[in-house]
């Protein structure tokens, strides 16, 4: 398999470079592969824009910095139009339904959407909206396997969190499963 | 602390193999049967008129929208224990859960307390509780002191504040335990703001 890219956009607070670490995880630890993670984040502790840059392979990688991305995942609307350019023609954008917004055309031909953080908020707690990504982007892609992302999270997170960070997973990854049934 | 899959067995202190299960809808006879057997000085201490079949009905159909999970134990076919752990799901305590356990007499002191408020305790953690209270009259010390051993920590005496089938006023205790320190860890892990720690 070629180097799969991937970036990972949001606001500091929402997660996103655990979100990059799980997948990254996932794809080395648990599905046997290789991945590289890049993350940046700005000084505020809250609301800066902060992303992460993951790279997917069989084989070795060498160079960690993503040029064109087969897979863009956004949770907040500046990380949208900040990183949708870099997106290749062809790729996949995974976005947060309610924090995201496009004008009429804007929107690339593979695009899903998840209200990923009133997911979080029905099981109880925002902070895990980021784990609702995370299965949502195992649900759509296929890029790591199931049993290896819930391994991923059950060693990601603070002990005694695992439950409800894994009922989030669940959450995500079906939503995306469903939305891929539904296109068939 | 790891969730239990349910329905599991326990075996208590007197060596008999308890199951503890979900409670379900089919379970509504055998809970009033359960709640009537009661002694009345165990009954008089509950929220409701549990040895009422109305009651006990609305308690299984209609009362469960702030219930986080209810629990029975069964010995020998029998439910001998109800538990359960509710919370609210709007206003300023959506993150407190209030613990409940109601244990036929036959089989109390036997460890089956502690195992049900763990079980229920562990899924309260999976729905993002952060605080779980749980009150007991300061007569009852065989279950304050269970209380103790998990960990719950002595909030308040409310002096005077129930009182017994004879009129006598007792003090209740108001038993806190704080599980938010495992969620502080989940913000700092997801804070975005300096290298996730531990990595």
């Amino acid at each position: 398999m070629a180097v799969t890219e991937i970036r990972i956009g949001g606001l500091g607070g929402q997660g996103v470079i655990l979100c990059g670490m799980i997948l990254g995880k996932a794809a080395s630890i648990y599905d046997k592969g290789h991945s590289v993670m890049i993350q940046s984040f700005g000084p505020e502790a809250r609301g800066s824009s902060c992303s992460a840059q993951l790279m997917l392979s069989d084989r070795p990688i060498g160079y960690p910095y993503v040029r064109d991305l087969d897979v863009l995942v956004v949770m907040s609307n500046d990380a949208f139009h900040k990183f949708l350019p870099g997106l290749k023609k062809d790729g996949i954008l995974l976005y947060e339904d309610e924090l995201v917004h496009f004008a009429p055309g804007e929107m690339p031909a593979r695009a899903w959407g998840i209200p990923a953080t009133r997911f979080a908020e029905e099981l109880g707690r925002k902070m895990v909206m980021n784990i609702v990504m995370v299965g949502f982007f195992a649900g759509v892609t296929g890029m790591v396997s199931r049993t290896a992302a819930e391994e991923a999270v059950r060693d990601s997170v603070p002990r005694g969190t695992e439950p409800l960070n894994l009922q989030a997973f669940a959450k995500g990854f079906e939503h995306g499963r469903q939305l891929i049934e539904k296109v068939g | 602390m790891d969730q239990v899959k349910l329905p599991t067995t326990c075996n208590i202190k007197n060596g008999a193999d308890v199951i503890v299960r979900e409670m379900v809808l089919a379970d509504e006879q055998a809970i009033l049967e359960f709640f009537r057997a009661l002694p009345l000085e165990d009954r008089h201490f509950l929220r409701n008129d549990v040895t009422d079949a109305v009651r006990v009905h609305n308690f299984m159909i209609d009362d469960t929208h702030d219930r986080v999970l209810a629990v029975v134990a069964e010995l020998d076919g029998r439910i001998v224990a109800s538990a359960e752990i509710d919370r609210n799901h709007y206003g300023s305590m959506t993150h407190i859960g209030q613990l409940r356990v109601i244990i036929a007499r036959e089989i109390q002191h036997q460890g089956l307390g502690t195992i049900l408020s763990r079980i229920l305790m562990n899924a309260g953690i999976a729905a993002g509780i952060e605080k779980v209270l749980a009150e007991t009259s300061t007569e009852h010390k065989v279950a304050m002191l269970g209380l103790e051993k998990m960990g719950f920590k002595l909030e308040a005496t409310l002096k005077r504040h129930v009182k017994d089938l004879s009129g006598r006023k007792h003090d209740l205790a108001v038993y806190s335990y704080d599980v938010s320190h495992i969620w502080d860890k989940m913000e700092a892990l997801v804070s975005d703001y300096s290298p996730i720690r531990g990595y």
